[in-house]
């Protein structure tokens, strides 16, 4: 990969990715993004919106089937994807002597230990014995051991219970904080990620659908309630009425002037209006 | 089998499959312990003259025969190495990375997918060269006892197999196969009969085709009291010269004498018919081909040479696919 | 030393809660001149919210003036909220005789805090939001 803008992590143009040669479909198309180094973003979307698609091109996993997506080298990120992939025939403690061969001059094996505390198994456990949450734990392990700019994050927190999964978020937001790390994690349970990100990447149907810093975000938008009336010129991303009453999310163009009892959107409130209408915004 | 030594991936590879490589070595140490021991069992009957002088084991040494009938699976597991050492790069070693999902493990620390793939198979190679290394030793190991008797022939498949260079060359080429039919057919089962297949193709070419690599000799002679070749040689055919110096059909003569009246009843009538009819047709001259046993080192390089053309090529598309996927 | 309890569910920024729970300690007088805040660090690890958040509120502390950044050891309290005053300030002592006063025209205690309560209300309105 090449190298990227100063400040910036991952940045993306015309990307796009097709599966399955001539008659596959497209998973990603005419993507474009630029994510700020030191953000950690959430990366959101129905099932099969891209998401795994556009982590696994990140990770230099995948070539795009056109256009480009500059990052860090393979040594300066770390990747899990979904299913934990993991030999299953190695111990744990094999596991991370793996991390420490594989990434020479780089693995913290500290920084590894301190995921694998607290999961409950020996580190002379065979990972094919492990359940799904501790795999989920040697996963974190590696891919914060290796101490990479770029920490790559398909659906982490799925197989964890509540606990863990507010022990292993706190380790990556401490992480992040000490080093600076770029984090993208993808989910399609935005909770699990709300107060944890400050960017915000929502994809459907292969397209960025929205991108931004998460208060830059909330701070373009405005949640009105009222009477029916014409919302011009502000871009309608999802109106309700009920009787005489109208409910909408906006994207303002300008000071909302207007009958309408307005308020700031929260996170959720907006994620949920711009998935009603994968399609885009009735503008 | 310390992995002390070893560094980054190929340190990962060996301790990946450090239960295949444990059975191998023990299955090398039995079949070692096996041969020994029929060896010490022969040495007690040793084989001895006959009256006619062709030197034979005595009837009662039953090790004799058995440590024969051993050398007879030495011989086969030389001839077969390269199909499991094909099967098992292919499938545990390459598909399965991609069958289970952990090539987005492997493929994503700080080594490259070249690196990645490199190392495994040279830890393959090494683990092939070392069997193959051990089959020979076995096989040598027990030769030594029963060629006082009646030896293997050089042309024999497992002699030719277990005593050349050949094998390490094949092993080079099921490595490099299987490297390639793993990374295409990306299914563990599949991919390993797949590429044991290609690869027992590859052998069963050459066990078909390898003695047509160099011509035979020839050794003519009045028919009947026959050209002789000496036990040394490899027999590749036979047969009778017209006047002309063409080979000549036997079929010709033997549908005539069948038939002549009576030959199913008088006795010699059949030699001596088939006889006139050679004569009537002017064939004098016998001949008999073959390979005398100077041509073994050659035959046996010129396979080596061309079966690793054939893994070059092939370890090439194995990259070439390796980088056409991952940037 | 404090800790910070996040409420996602309150409808609050996190950003203000920890601003809230701060200044609340200083109040409380568990923190005091000289006390070193948690490093953001150590607040993530605790709460998993966003280092960003941290940051954000330990600027706003600190344009607020109760707290210092130093450099390469962390954020300190400057200054306490001391308006829990001592016991012989001037004012507490004219708050002291108002009260006795209240109690003497017969006012229980509910209608003295909800005649504090108005006042505050009035003379303070706006003051909390930041």
């Amino acid at each position: 990969m090449s190298t990227t803008t100063e400040g910036i992590a991952l940045r993306a143009d015309h990307l796009g990715m097709k599966y399955g040669g001539r008659r596959g479909g497209w998973a990603l198309r005419e993507c474009a993004f630029a994510l700020p180094a030191g953000r950690i973003c959430a990366l959101v979307g129905p099932n099969g919106a891209g998401k795994s698609t556009l982590l696994a091109l990140a990770a230099g996993l995948l070539r795009p089937t056109e256009g480009t997506l500059d990052g860090p080298a393979r040594d300066d990120l770390a990747y899990v994807a979904q299913s934990k992939p993991l030999h299953p025939r190695l111990t744990v403690a094999d596991t991370l002597r793996m991390g420490r061969e594989l990434n020479p001059g780089r693995w913290d094996e500290t920084a590894a230990l301190r995921v694998i505390e607290g999961g409950g198994f020996s580190s002379d456990t065979l990972v094919h014995h492990l359940s799904g949450g501790q795999r989920t734990r040697v996963a974190l392990a590696l891919a914060l051991g290796k101490r990479a700019g770029l920490l790559l994050l398909d659906e982490p927190m799925a197989d964890l219970d509540p606990l863990a999964r507010h022990q292993l978020m706190g380790l990556l937001m401490s992480d992040a904080a000490e080093r600076g790390t770029t984090v993208v994690m993808s989910s399609h349970i935005l909770t699990e990620l709300e107060g944890s990100c400050d960017h915000l990447m929502l994809l459907a149907r292969g397209a960025v659908r929205l991108d931004g810093a998460v208060d830059d975000l909330l701070a373009a938008h405005t949640l009105l309630r009222g009477p029916v009336g014409d919302l011009a010129p502000h871009t309608v991303v999802d109106t309700r009425t009920t009787g005489r009453q109208l409910t909408a999310l906006v994207r303002r163009e300008g000071p909302v002037e207007g009958p309408w009892e307005t308020s700031e959107p929260s996170l959720e409130e907006l994620l949920l209006a711009h998935l009603r209408h994968p399609e885009g915004a009735a503008a | 089998m310390s992995t002390l030594a070893l560094k980054g991936p190929a340190w990962v590879t060996v301790r990946q499959y450090r239960r295949t490589l444990w059975l191998a070595l023990a299955l090398a140490l039995l079949a070692l312990a096996v041969v020994a021991g029929l060896r010490i069992w022969t040495a007690q009957d040793p084989v001895a003259p006959a009256e006619d002088g062709v030197w034979i084991a005595s009837p009662y040494n039953d090790g004799y025969l058995k440590l024969r009938w051993i050398l007879e699976y030495v011989g086969f597991a030389a001839i077969a190495l390269p199909g499991v050492v094909a099967a098992v790069v292919a499938g545990p070693m390459v598909a399965r990375e991609y069958e289970s999902g952990t090539y987005q493990l492997s493929l994503t620390q700080s080594v490259s997918p070249t690196e990645w793939l490199r190392s495994k198979l040279t830890v393959a190679t090494a683990f092939a060269a070392l069997a193959a290394l051990a089959v020979m030793g076995i096989y040598w190991l027990g030769r030594l006892g029963v060629r006082q008797g009646w030896d293997y022939h050089w042309g024999h498949p497992g002699t030719y197999a277990a005593s050349g260079i050949t094998v390490f060359a094949h092993v080079l080429a099921a490595v490099a196969v299987g490297a390639l039919v793993g990374q295409l057919v990306r299914r563990t089962l599949l991919a390993m009969s797949l590429a044991g297949l290609v690869t027992g193709a590859v052998l069963a070419a050459f066990s078909a085709y390898r003695w047509s690599l160099l011509s035979t000799e020839r050794v003519t002679g009045p028919l009947h009291s026959g050209p002789r070749i000496t036990p040394d040689d490899l027999h590749m055919g036979s047969g009778m010269l017209t006047p002309a110096g063409t080979d000549f059909d036997p079929s010709i003569c033997w549908n005539e004498v069948q038939q002549a009246p009576g030959v199913d009843t008088q006795e010699g009538l059949w030699d001596k018919l088939t006889n006139q009819c050679y004569v009537r047709n002017g064939v004098t001259t016998e001949y008999v081909e073959f390979h005398p046993s100077s041509h073994l080192w050659p035959t046996q390089l010129i396979e080596t040479g061309i079966v690793l053309a054939l893994a070059a090529l092939a370890a090439l598309a194995a990259f070439r696919v390796l980088r056409a996927r991952h940037p | 030393m404090v800790e910070y309890r996040i409420d996602r569910r309150s409808g609050v920024a996190t950003y203000l809660q920890i601003v809230q729970q701060t200044k609340q300690a200083l109040r409380m007088g568990l923190l005091e001149p000289g006390d070193r805040l948690p490093t953001a660090r150590e607040v993530v690890e605790a709460t998993a919210i966003n280092p960003n958040t941290v940051l954000k509120a330990y600027r706003e502390l600190e344009r607020e003036g109760l707290v210092e950044a130093r450099r390469g050891l962390g954020t300190f309290v400057r200054a306490t909220l001391g308006t829990t005053a001592p016991a012989d300030s001037p004012l507490r002592g004219e708050l002291d005789a108002w009260a006795r006063r209240a109690r003497a025209e017969g006012m229980d205690r509910e209608d003295v805090a909800a005649l504090f309560t108005a006042v505050l209300t009035q003379h303070f309105e706006g003051d909390d939001e930041a």
